[in-house]
């Protein structure tokens, strides 16, 4: 264990991320399946920025976090807490693992899989609003959240598209992708064209010093 | 008195023979408010001390627990999670009180199968050797007349490789928590205990024997002395709580 924290500190940290991250679980069904099937499975997360060693163990219950273990773990992953994050939130996890700046040991096919799970909560507001205010208000308070978070998810990829569109055709601040791939397809057909006419410069000096000897 | 060997409770010398039975009026009465006078007194922290025990326990599907001293079960219950239907966990008391307010609070949480309840004295376990993979005392082992004899039966319960963990009040490292910890405990915690359950002198009670129970290192030697091997320990909150862990070879 690297703590060096008082683990008073140290265990109410993990015992309120674990509360919290096991309320959010409890409102998607759907990813308490996902975690079942990884129940035998222990991940160990080495963060080196913050020092800070935490140990995940899913099961259909939820998540239970340490921060010791003691015995084999089936996935361990060191580097900094940025590269974490980009882990949890990467569309592609097994790029990231590749291209990022964290450290695997051991079965990656698990932990992606477990990615996959908490990237993809799909919570059902509705259930705890519903034992708290009643079925109707409720129901109401349910339905305009979700068409707050639905139309928040249309706004953001349509400022998205429309940023890109005046970055690459109104302002000209940057060309666009597929004129980059064109230039790039050029520089590349240029170096292979340059190459062989350096073949056969060097060929044809080669046949002149034997034709003087 | 004189011929008799003599041990301490709390301030008191008092006959070697008297000590359990006087430990044992004291949880008798306070067994049933013992859940609420613990959050009460450490503001919820114990809570936290018994989880990290657990984290270190290492306790996995299958093992078999016994936790002595196991009071209102809150060990016990966590440990049943963790060990699964195939394993097996013992609540062991000295107390009768205790360990009928303990198996009520287990049973209507729908906790069944792999509990059970025994009355034990933690220096003469009534259990096989080499029979447990890990072995608990929470907040109990300072009540205990024989610390040495108990701790010699902790370890011949255990299956070699098995682990013991001791959670206990001990000494805070710093001179100046240990000076506001004084104060609450021999002026707030008497107080508080007449007010929840009507005994301040329980209270009082728990401050000393808090006082006169081996401090880390000793605690720690106490162990090695007895048999164990790696052992070690954590100060938690400053050293007002140690956990202990010892491995038999």
């Amino acid at each position: 264990m690297t703590t060096t924290i008082d683990p008073t500190l140290h265990t109410a940290a993990l015992a309120a991320l674990e509360a919290g991250l096991n309320r959010t679980l409890d409102l998607s069904p759907q990813s308490k399946s996902g975690l079942a099937r990884l129940e035998d499975c222990v991940f160990a997360l080495h963060c080196t920025a913050p020092t800070l060693d935490i140990y995940l163990h899913p099961s259909a219950q939820g998540i239970r976090l340490a921060g010791t273990h003691h015995g084999p773990v089936t996935t361990s992953i060191k580097g900094e807490a940025s590269d974490f994050t980009e882990l949890a939130t990467s569309r592609d996890p097994t790029a990231t693992l590749i291209n990022g700046g964290l450290a695997l040991e051991g079965d990656s096919a698990p932990l992606i899989a477990l990615q996959q799970v908490l990237a993809t909560l799909d919570i059902d507001w509705e259930a705890p609003l519903v034992a708290t205010l009643g079925d109707v208000a409720g129901h109401q308070l349910a339905q305009t959240v979700r068409h707050a978070f639905s139309w928040g998810k249309q706004a953001s990829a349509s400022l998205t598209r429309q940023l890109e569109e005046f970055v690459h055709e109104e302002a000209r601040l940057s060309p666009p992708r597929l004129e980059v791939e064109d230039f790039y397809r050029d520089v590349q057909e240029l170096g292979l064209r340059v190459d062989r006419l350096q073949a056969r410069a060097e060929r044809l000096q080669l046949r002149l010093q034997n034709a003087r000897s | 008195m004189s011929d008799k060997e003599t041990t301490h409770f709390g301030y008191k010398e008092v006959e070697k023979d008297a000590k359990a039975g006087m430990v044992a009026d004291v949880f008798h009465s306070v067994a049933a408010r013992y859940d609420l006078m613990n959050d009460l007194m450490s503001g919820g922290i114990h809570r936290i001390w018994k989880r990290f025990t657990i984290e270190l326990s290492g306790v996995r599907k299958n093992n078999a627990v016994l936790d002595i001293a196991g009071g209102t079960g809150d060990l016990a219950a966590r440990f049943a999670e963790l060990v699964g239907p195939e394993g097996r966990v013992v609540l062991a008391d000295i107390n009768d009180s205790m360990l009928q307010v303990g198996r009520d609070k287990l049973l209507d949480q729908g906790r069944q199968g792999n509990i059970e309840f025994v009355q034990a004295d933690a220096q003469f376990l009534p259990f096989p050797d080499n029979s447990f993979d890990c072995v608990t005392i929470a907040f109990g082992l300072r009540n205990v007349t024989d610390i040495n004899l108990a701790l010699r039966s902790m370890l011949r319960v255990l299956k070699p490789g098995g682990r013991l963990l001791v959670l206990e009040f001990s000494k805070p490292q710093n001179p100046l928590l240990s000076k506001a910890y004084d104060t609450y405990s021999f002026r707030v915690l008497p107080v508080m205990g007449r007010l929840v359950t009507n005994d301040s002198e329980s209270y009082q009670y728990l401050a000393e024997s808090i006082r006169k129970h081996p401090d880390q290192g000793t605690l720690k030697n106490m162990m090695e002395d007895a048999g164990f091997c790696q052992c070690e320990y954590h100060n938690m909150t400053g050293g007002v709580v140690a956990l202990h862990r010892g491995i038999k070879a």
